[in-house]
């Protein structure tokens, strides 16, 4: 049986006492929980649904975090998307942090582009619906955080997200996206936002999934955003070209993949060159 | 003393939180930690105490929201319950708080409100802390520490109890420490139970300075309506067929299934139960010897066990004796409910003991399943027994 208690790990808190421990582990181990079947590594990899940066980078391991960065009307949230998308054609479950677009939004985004997509893979976080001052309820798909500075309160329902597609649909891969860092990052301090995203990262690494964080290009300062590539495995990079934006994948291989030319055609990202 | 609210928490601290002492629910990221305090705040307005929230991550509207989606009201209070809102100067948005914390990075100023709400209070109330740890990222993690000595101080002087949620974010791991074993009286543990997601989570008294604190951890779930539930995840209903266990399934819970046929190979009843303060998933075994090894298995995760018998069906008892077997290899607290006491003929429970060659300590409790009588007698009496395992 193999159990770990975040409650109660001396890693993430250190310096107290196993007696604790040792109790809860003796009480759940009285009351027969074991929960050792799910604990499994699986060897899944992801792809991220752009065709040739995908030939050129591989499958992508899983537990991998990605930072999306780009310059603002680049199209990014429809990059995100795709990625989103690849995932739900995929098997995998999706669950989306949107700070900008509220959660219906999002949804038709995916209901407009793929009809045939299964809704009940998707969890939205909406971060946008209650700042709006509309007093919409959790549906299914979509959970409302009060605002994007309650960085508790959207944990909590990434988790139950989390929880609900391994537990009761007993799907293996999901993909995060958070959609965008930049939004979090004008209410909250770099050091607040570091603390969330180092425990999030980590949980994508337990869960065995992808992670796709966006940051708006030049909304930052160079410290915000060296701090912040610490907690992330590679970098999708977009930036302007001279006949529209271009975008690569960094850290994947030993080098950066070249820079593509791209257009987004609905729910497809087409590269050129 | 100020009661918690939460189920069986109170009974750990000995009664609650003494006036003048402070509380933390100590929180690891990703565990609905912030409903202990609501709970904690609106449990103490509602029998009298007055409350104040300091609320710094969510609107006050939306607060008196929230309270309502787990059945609370906020009306009901009257002026018994105060706002300090901490929150709308971060958003730039207007307030019609009594008190307003107009910069919320400013650590001074939220202690003046605190000490001026605290200075109102016409007689010892309750200060609950919506998120001590969004103070923190705003004020610093020093400047707040500083500040809780002095607002629990002051609570001491005025006689108030304090309670803090705390989400135990990766801060120093000086900041951790002093939280979850200096500056407070008690400290609450909320966890979760982690694989590759966290998939149950639990809460326990890690310290409690005016009592020797029951150290047992509950498992818990958030309802809505409902708040915090002691969550029993898995009780099996065992016994032979006809007995009446799809009848008693059905008479504890709020929502209930019978599967007939699931698949082709068993038949079983689900139900789910929401009874003070309590949340439990209750299965009912089929009945027929071809369902034994299910039983074994079902048995294998279960936290207790009902055996229902027909009280005028001696000659069943073996068999019921039987699967109770079946289940009990695995150490489970078991009632034995004796139904269908209504029946001509019906055996009472001590002579269903003798018969069974049960000892003494082995509970045998009367029940009608098909009126309710005695169903959630038998339900409490297992929940205790349940709980003072571990
Ligand atoms: N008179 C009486 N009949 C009952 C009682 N409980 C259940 N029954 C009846 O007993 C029969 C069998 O009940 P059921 O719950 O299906 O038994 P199961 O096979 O153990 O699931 C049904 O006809 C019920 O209506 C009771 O307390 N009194
Ligand atoms: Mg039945």
């Amino acid at each position: 049986m193999k159990l770990s208690f975040i409650g109660l790990s001396r890693s993430e808190v250190g310096g107290f006492g196993t007696t604790a421990y040792t109790d809860v582990f003796l009480y759940l181990n009285i009351q027969g929980i074991e929960q050792d079947k799910n604990w499994v590594q699986f060897n899944m990899t992801y792809k991220l649904g752009i065709s040739r940066l995908d030939e050129l980078i591989g499958d992508i391991k899983n537990g991998t975090n990605i930072m999306m960065i780009g310059p603002p009307i680049s199209g990014k949230d429809d990059i995100a998307n795709v990625i989103v998308c690849q995932g739900l054609l995929d098997a995998n479950a999706a669950v989306i942090v949107s700070t900008r677009e509220p959660g219906d939004n999002v949804l038709e985004w995916f209901e407009h582009y793929d009809p045939d997509i299964p809704m009940d893979r998707i969890g939205i976080v909406d971060c946008v619906t209650r700042t709006l001052g509309f007093g919409a309820h959790d549906t299914d798909n979509i959970k409302m955080a009060s605002s994007p500075v309650d960085l508790t309160g959207i944990g909590v329902k990434i988790s139950q997200f989390l929880e609900h597609f391994w537990m009761e649909m007993q799907l293996r891969e999901t993909r995060l996206c958070i959609n965008s860092l930049s939004t979090i990052l004008m209410y909250s301090n770099l050091q607040t936002v570091f603390r969330f995203l180092h425990v999030f990262t980590g949980r994508m690494k337990a869960a065995n999934a992808l992670g796709i964080y966006v940051i708006e290009e030049g909304m930052h300062d160079e410290k915000t955003i060296v701090t912040l590539k610490q907690l992330f495995d590679g970098m999708i990079e977009i930036r302007e070209g001279e006949e529209g934006y271009q975008i690569r994948a960094v850290g994947f291989t030993p080098k950066p993949t070249p820079w593509f030319d791209y257009e987004i055609d609905g729910a497809n990202i087409v590269l050129q060159g | 003393m100020v009661e918690t609210g939460i189920p069986k928490l109170d009974d750990y601290l000995y009664g609650g939180v003494p006036i003048g002492k402070t509380l933390v629910y100590y929180t690891y990221p990703g565990v609905e930690g912030v409903v202990f305090g609501m709970q904690s705040l609106c449990h103490a307005m509602s029998n009298g105490t007055s409350g104040v929230y300091v609320a710094s991550s969510t609107e006050p509207h939306r607060i008196r929201e929230q309270f309502s989606e787990f059945g609370w009201d906020a009306d009901e209070y009257g002026d018994r319950f105060t706002i300090i809102d901490v929150f709308s100067g971060l958003i730039g948005a207007d307030s019609h708080e009594r008190y307003v914390v107009a910069d919320p990075e400013d650590v001074r100023s939220l202690t003046q409100c605190i000490k001026n709400a605290m200075e109102d209070l016409r007689e010892p109330g309750v200060i609950v802390f919506e998120s001590l740890s969004t103070i923190m990222d705003l004020c610093g993690e020093s400047e707040t520490l500083d500040a809780i000595e002095e607002w629990n101080q002051y609570a001491m002087l005025y006689d108030h109890a304090m309670v803090y949620n705390f989400t135990a974010w990766p801060y120093s791991d000086d900041t951790l420490l002093s939280i979850k074993e200096d500056i407070f009286d008690s400290t609450i543990s909320v966890g979760g139970i982690t694989g590759n997601v966290i998939f149950g989570q639990y809460f326990g008294v890690l310290k409690a300075n005016w009592t020797d604190a029951v150290r047992k951890y509950i498992l818990f779930k958030i309802l809505k309506p409902g708040g915090v539930r002691a969550y029993i995840p898995k009780i099996l209903v065992t016994g032979p067929f006809d007995a009446g266990k799809s009848t008693f399934v059905h008479a504890l819970s709020n929502r209930a299934v019978s599967v007939d046929r699931l698949g082709t190979t068993i038949a079983l009843d689900h139900g789910h139960v929401d009874y003070k303060g309590f949340a439990a998933d209750i299965f009912g075994t089929p009945g027929q010897e071809r369902f034994d090894p299910i039983i074994k298995l079902l048995g294998g995760e279960a936290m207790g066990v009902f055996l229902v018998l027909d009280s005028t069906r001696a000659e069943d008892f073996a068999r019921g004796k039987q699967m109770l077997e079946i289940t009990r290899s695995f150490g489970l607290p078991v009632v034995i409910v004796a139904n269908k006491q209504d029946c001509d003929g019906a055996l009472t429970p001590e002579n269903i003991r003798d018969k069974l060659d049960m000892p003494e300590t082995v509970l045998v409790m009367p029940a009608v399943a098909a009126t309710g009588k005695g169903v959630f007698e038998a339900f409490e009496t297992l929940i205790d027994m349940v709980m003072e395992v571990g």
